[in-house]
């Protein structure tokens, strides 16, 4: 029963990759953007639809929305206002008109087209124009079916991202958590904006704290599957095969290495509580620290894969530290509080999130390495942590007690554009794909 | 003649031996007649109760299933101070009793698991979670009972008793308490 469900998501999963795979290909054009940058002025008008399907109508008008929502998100693109395209002639992508997109202020242009496709398909079309240099820049064609409308739109968003800024998309993005909704603890994802909650994991005891692996194919998770045992596990979504990783004692916290090659977590497997690396597929597992009494907990990876942030109390309080990958070469990084907990470590590598606590409130606070800067992210008198990184630094999914009960929501490095991505049952420990 | 007559009388005397011997030897004596008057009263009193053996406490307790013995709950749990681990004065006198319970019943094995309140990150209070527990298995091994008779887990604050967010109800949420897994 678990299995044909797991494979059900994961036909589900592999048919839509199929069913909306470009037709041509890209040309790859990088125009690299740096933080501070004024965003990039996008036209975005609506799709043109060929014919007068109706099918090909609502495409259009889903499509567009969603890749509307997602550069929006993105804050590389500045969408036009859309009373700007009343002063121009509306879009023919057979012939466009540079010099009208110039006079409404846009520097890129994203002409779409939807027509009806082969059986339930329609097929979306979406050209870049350079408007100012008036030369077409790339586009994409994708075939997808009602049900994929929304990744087709995801994909054609993270082809502008990576075609226009040179950075790693986010919105084909996932996100697992936990959630209670339907009655214990148990393993969920959904998409970077909230969309298609999906179950993974299919029993009545808790499983708890997912991470991602560097390939998205894998989750690692605790679960307490076993009577008198918090194993940690390995989740093969394509196989829809559940692995022990580490049975001894109670193991969580884990953590994969960018690079595909490692995974660190924490385990009381020898009395205490320290932390271990192994192979990302779980095999030789090494115990890294050595510290009987305090608590060595929360590791994360640097983006380099190269060193290792966690959490000790070794101090008399939990600090961040920071190790290198073998365990060496130790260092603190937090100073001027009396705990820090849940280190993340963004994947543009100077700046690692982390949870604070002051008189009882936990609040996020972002360490910027470069310059030894605090931000404090969240400013609320409630509990928010387990922060994690998006693929391009730029947000942070948490969890929070904000409302009531506990969600998870998505806020920007630097503390703007916070929303929240749950509301069903009690949902917490977000982790990000990459 | 005479000769004739005695064969005949020998044979007579057997076959009437014989005979007797195949009829009942006491004839049935009829009924007497139906007494007239009343029958006698007859009192009836209850029987006496059978007296079984009685159970030991160990018996008693190896009838139950580890379901029912857990829904007892005889082993008390105990509660810590906020962000601490060590046993508190009051929580001694409760293991002292929970590790004469574990004497008594010496087949026992118990799961002892750690629990924290709210505040404080999953991650942390795993592992606070699991010093606790760790605690209360040293001070029962202090004790007297073998550390092979216990297993530790933490459950962090995934599993709060009461699901209020103030003192009352994080004090109540800072706990070891037990769960019989082998009897």
């Amino acid at each position: 029963m678990k299995r044909e469900k797991m494979k059900k998501i994961i036909t589900i999963c592999v048919l839509s990759v199929f069913s909306c795979l470009p037709l041509f290909p890209q040309q790859e054009i990088y125009l690299t953007l740096k933080e501070g940058v004024p965003a990039i002025a996008m036209a975005l008008p609506n799709f043109f639809v060929s014919g007068s399907s109706p099918r090909a109508r609502e495409a259009a008008a889903e499509i567009h929305r969603v890749i509307s929502e997602d550069l929006a998100y993105s804050r590389i693109f500045e969408l036009l206002p859309k009373k700007y395209y009343d002063y121009i002639r509306p879009l023919d992508p057979k012939n466009i008109s540079y010099k009208e997109w110039e006079s409404i202020q846009a520097s890129i242009l994203l002409a779409g087209e939807v027509s009806e496709g082969e059986g339930e398909n329609i097929v979306f079309e979406g050209k870049v124009y350079d408007v100012k240099g008036q030369r077409f820049i790339f586009g994409k064609r994708y075939q997808a079916t009602k049900s994929v409308y929304r990744l087709a739109a995801h994909r054609m968003a993270d082809e502008m991202v990576k075609n226009l800024s040179g950075e790693k998309p986010v919105f084909t993005s996932k996100i697992v958590f936990v959630s209670d909704r339907d009655g214990n603890d148990e393993l969920y994802m959904m998409d970077y904006d909230g969309q298609n909650q999906t179950r993974l994991t299919f029993n009545k005891t808790r499983d708890y704290m997912p991470a991602w692996s560097a390939d998205g194919k894998k989750i690692a998770f605790t679960s307490y599957r076993k009577l008198g045992e918090a194993g940690l596990y390995l989740l093969d979504l394509e196989a829809g095969k559940i692995t022990p990783v580490s049975t001894r004692g109670t193991n969580f916290a884990p953590s994969f290495s960018p690079d595909g090659k490692k995974m660190v977590f924490c385990s009381t497997m020898d009395g205490n509580s320290e932390i271990y690396a192994a192979n990302a597929d779980g095999r030789n597992v090494k115990r890294l620290t050595f510290n009987e009494g305090a608590v060595d907990t929360a590791p994360a990876w640097s983006p380099t894969s190269r060193e290792i942030a966690f959490v000790s109390d070794r101090s008399g309080t939990p600090q961040i530290y920071i190790m290198d990958a073998e365990g060496s070469n130790l260092r603190r990084v937090s100073f001027g509080g009396t705990y820090h907990d849940s280190p993340a470590w963004s994947p543009t590598g100077d700046r690692i999130v982390y949870v604070s606590r002051v008189e009882n409130i936990f609040d996020l606070y972002v360490l910027n390495l470069r310059t030894n800067q605090i931000t404090k992210l969240t400013e609320s008198n409630a509990r928010n942590e387990s922060p994690s990184w998006s693929a391009d630094g730029r947000h942070i999914a948490f969890t929070s007690n904000l409302g009531g009960t506990l969600q998870i929501y998505a806020i920007d490095y630097d503390a703007t554009n916070m929303r929240r991505l749950t509301s069903q049952g009690a949902n917490k420990l977000a982790d990000w794909s990459r | 003649m005479i000769k004739k007559i005695l064969i005949i009388v020998f044979i007579c005397a057997l076959a009437f031996l014989f005979l007797m011997s195949c009829k009942p030897k006491v004839k049935p004596t009829p009924p007497p007649p139906a007494a007239q008057e009343q029958p006698k009263v007859e009192k009836v009193e209850e029987t006496p109760p059978v007296t079984k053996p009685s159970l030991s406490e160990e018996e008693i307790f190896m009838s139950k299933s580890l379901e029912e013995i857990n829904i007892q709950a005889p082993l008390k749990m105990i509660h810590f101070d906020y962000d601490r681990f060590e046993i508190r004065a009051d929580a001694r006198p409760i293991l002292d009793s929970d590790a004469a319970w574990l004497q008594k019943f010496a087949s026992a094995k118990v799961l002892i698991e750690g629990h924290c309140d709210e505040r404080g990150t999953e991650e942390y209070n795993l592992a606070l979670g699991e010093k606790r527990a760790k605690s209360t298995m040293d001070y029962l091994v202090s004790l007297g009972i073998s550390p092979d008779r216990m297993k530790i887990i933490s459950y962090g604050k995934s599993q709060p008793l009461d699901s209020g967010h103030a003192e009352m109800a994080w004090a109540e949420n800072r706990r070891a308490q037990f769960l019989i897994i082998e009897k």
